[in-house]
């Protein structure tokens, strides 16, 4: 029997009834979190950044000045500075130091899971705990890096206290914590290269380097890609490990950008300036990633 | 006719469900915690103190709550351990900005002048002034300052202390140098730092904590009133240590740590308390606070801070804050605050904890002689309380002022600065500090 055709049969029935509406009730107490914690702060911070707002009474609006003042700070201008010379040393070395290592863990030699398990551990340490080390490692009286140094006749050295080492210091240690990551991911990337190109490029007599150089470099595009972009954006918020070891210190050398931001709004009371640092490191940090996409578009090479 | 599935009908209103639950989960619990409703007048329940006590303190707290518990009153305590009372001010920011803050928390008193604007911290002049035994000029002096923002109290005292000379006799007895006595003097700190500094032994014979931060410009300001400077002028809109006696503080620190290289620059990580353990370090300037972690092998002395002009001390006192979570709630709270902070349980507490005594009426307990003779050190501490007689300014801008202060100093102590060049730019960012609307 034919079913009779009634009014609900239109366009909010299909649309109630779809996959997509049931899809999307799946979905919604994970949107509904995300919204509240995610969401809501980001849309909270545009708002306080057009205020003067010291958390504690009712901010007043101002417009663009936070904004305007920016620009003009010069404090704001060397935290941008220096964060940028931090990038700029960190990406680099780790990208390059994880390959070099990942290619050496691509073995299959005994012990190679220590190996690896030993490269991953800095990841894992928990921040603190590794920057009481490094504090111990690098105090210039007490510490056992500048004990080795002089005990082969060089100088010791200030290293965090020193305002013109402090901040190579914190790349020594970044580069250390995140090492593992790096290659891990790299590693990953390897072993999914298919033994049998390798062996195709053995046979046409290509020499371990040229064959890691045309042959699994390039299919480590994706990884590089993905690993460029996201040390980067984690460089550029660097704040952890310098809370943690030199509090923006000596004498400002380590205040990045994201440190400054605190400063300003947790020792200042000057959260509108804040968040106003914050979304203009946001906006930096979209630029630089767009960038990086459309290079890595032109340059990788995806597996179709 | 279309018909929807049943089970993807019964997953649907499911889904439903689970997100009205959890949209109303979220939406009470933002919403603060609610006074107590019950049918006896001033309701009851328990209110909840923040802190950040380890160790001996956090032990006592639990013993003298559950005293307090046992008592049966309308609105029981909660202690609860918040962190490091480092970022308290912090904490408490983001906790009263969302709405869940607690009814007491521990503060820096450097912190109530910036806590003090929000109307949710309690104005304790009312309480105290509705329960006239509270005896509130039976706190010391430097305490009541403290907890005093805009002539109005804030605050009730947590805790009183002072800089004294800590120092190691075997180190002392090593280098033949006689003990700091109570009328040292500057030249004789020096000298004796420097007599007690050997480079090859990595022995140090002042240590300074020269991170920058408070902890830097406190201790500079010791120097600076010792000096016979002010940090200050009457009405704190101007910086007043660019002075003759802001010079000879700043180069009294230049000379030590540069010059003499006899001081330990710590950078905020609290090694110079391990230095001071293993025989590092011969003398700290220091509080209470680090007195029960010095090792017992280690015989140190107390004596009080050499003078220039005068043994000038300054003293932290710490606070009780008060927020402001609906009358029945603040009722209860003031209520065990009032109890807390008596002469008879503070004195409870310093015999366990060997705190400072925060009333001068403790001092006149038979008690207090059980205190001292279990905490030899505390009668010099609570006798330089005479020698507090300045206090930091209590207002919004000293953090500001601090920062510059701190990079100032630090600058000196690394000697990247010479001290009139650090006391120039510090006394122009702190004048501009203070000229800016708002100050």
């Amino acid at each position: 029997m034919k079913p009779a055709r009634t009014r609900s049969s239109g366009r909010w029935d299909r649309l109630l009834n779809s996959e997509s509406a049931s899809g999307w009730l799946f979905v919604s107490p994970a949107v509904i979190i995300i919204g509240l914690f995610g969401v809501a702060p980001i849309v909270w911070s545009v708002v306080l950044s057009f205020q003067s707002n010291d958390l504690v009474t009712p901010g007043t609006w101002v417009g663009f000045a936070n904004y305007a003042a920016l620009f003009k700070d010069p404090m704001f201008a060397a935290s941008v500075r220096r964060t940028i010379i931090y990038t700029l040393l960190f990406v680099p070395i780790v990208t390059v130091l994880a390959l070099a290592l990942a290619v050496a863990l691509d073995r299959r030699l005994r012990g190679m899971r220590f190996y690896r398990t030993a490269v991953f551990a800095p990841v894992v340490t928990s921040t603190v705990a590794t920057a009481i080390m490094f504090n111990w490692l690098l105090d210039p009286d007490f510490g056992i890096v500048n004990a080795v140094l002089v005990k082969f006749g060089l100088p010791a050295q200030g290293f965090f206290q020193s305002p013109s080492q402090a901040l190579y210091c914190i790349v020594v240690m970044t580069v250390w914590g995140w090492l593992g990551f790096a290659v891990i991911i790299f590693l990953a990337a390897l072993q999914g290269v298919p033994r049998e190109l390798m062996e195709a490029a053995a046979i046409d007599g290509a020499t371990r380097w040229r064959a890691f150089r045309r042959v699994q470099l390039p299919m480590l595009g994706p990884a590089t890609l993905f690993l460029v972009i996201w040390l980067s954006i984690n460089a550029l918020q660097l704040f952890d490990e310098i809370y943690v070891t030199t509090r923006g210190g000596p004498l400002q050398a380590t205040t990045v950008v994201v440190y400054y931001l605190y400063v300003q709004a947790f020792q200042l009371f000057e959260a509108g300036y804040a968040t106003a640092i914050a979304y203009i490191l946001f906006l930096g940090i979209l630029v630089l990633t767009i960038v990086q996409l459309l290079i890595g578009r032109r340059f990788v090479h995806y597996r179709s | 006719m279309k018909r929807v599935r049943t089970s993807s009908f019964v997953l649907m209103v499911l889904m439903l469900v689970a997100v009205g639950v959890l949209a109303a989960a979220c939406g009470s619990g933002g919403g603060g915690s609610s006074p107590g409703t019950s049918a006896s007048p001033g309701g009851s329940g328990t209110v909840v103190l923040w802190h950040g006590d380890i160790d001996v303190e956090r032990a006592a707290l639990d013993e003298l709550s559950a005293q307090y518990n046992a008592q049966d009153p309308a609105w029981k305590i909660d202690m609860v351990f918040s962190g490091n009372s480092d970022y308290a001010l912090q904490k408490l920011l983001t906790a009263m900005a969302g709405g869940k803050a607690p009814d007491i928390m521990y503060q820096y008193g450097s912190s109530l002048a910036n806590l003090a604007r929000s109307p949710k911290i309690v104005n304790m002049g009312d309480l105290i002034a509705k329960t006239p035994s509270y005896d509130w000029n039976d706190f010391f002096d430097a305490a009541r300052l403290a907890c005093t923002v805009d002539g109005k109290v804030r605050a009730v005292p947590s805790l009183v202390d002072n800089l004294c000379l800590v120092y190691n006799k075997k180190l002392f007895d090593a280098a033949g140098v006689s003990y700091p006595t109570a009328s040292w003097t500057w030249t004789d700190f020096r000298d004796a730092a420097k007599k007690l500094t050997n480079a090859s032994t990595k022995q140090y014979g002042w240590a300074y904590v020269a991170d920058g931060s408070e902890d830097t410009v406190w201790r500079y300001l010791a120097t600076l009133w010792q000096a016979g400077g002010d940090l200050l002028n009457a009405d704190n809109t101007k910086a007043a240590f660019d002075s003759p006696a802001g010079l000879k503080s700043m180069q009294l620190l230049y000379d030590m740590a540069v010059v003499d290289k006899s001081v330990y620059l710590d950078q905020g990580t609290g090694n110079y308390l391990s230095l001071f353990n293993s025989g590092k370090i011969a003398m700290l300037w220091t509080g209470p606070w680090d007195m029960s972690t010095i090792n017992k092998d280690v015989q140190y002395g107390v004596e009080i801070l050499p003078a220039d002009v005068t043994h000038a001390s300054i003293a932290g006192p710490d606070a009780w804050v008060m927020v402001d979570n609906g009358p029945d709630r603040v009722q209860g709270a003031w209520d065990f605050l009032q109890w807390f902070t008596s002469a008879k349980t503070q004195m409870e507490w310093a015999l366990k904890t060997g705190n400072l005594p925060i009333r001068k009426s403790q001092t006149k307990m038979p008690a207090y002689k059980l205190y001292l003779a279990k905490f030899p050190y505390a009668a010099t501490f609570v006798a330089n309380l005479d020698n507090v007689t300045k206090a930091r300014p209590n207002i919004p801008a000293y953090p500001k002022i601090s920062i510059a202060l701190g990079q100032a100093v630090q600058g000196v102590l690394l000697g990247k600065l010479q001290p009139q060049q650090a006391l120039d730019q510090a006394s122009q960012q702190v004048d501009a500090i203070l000229a800016a609307p708002g100050q």
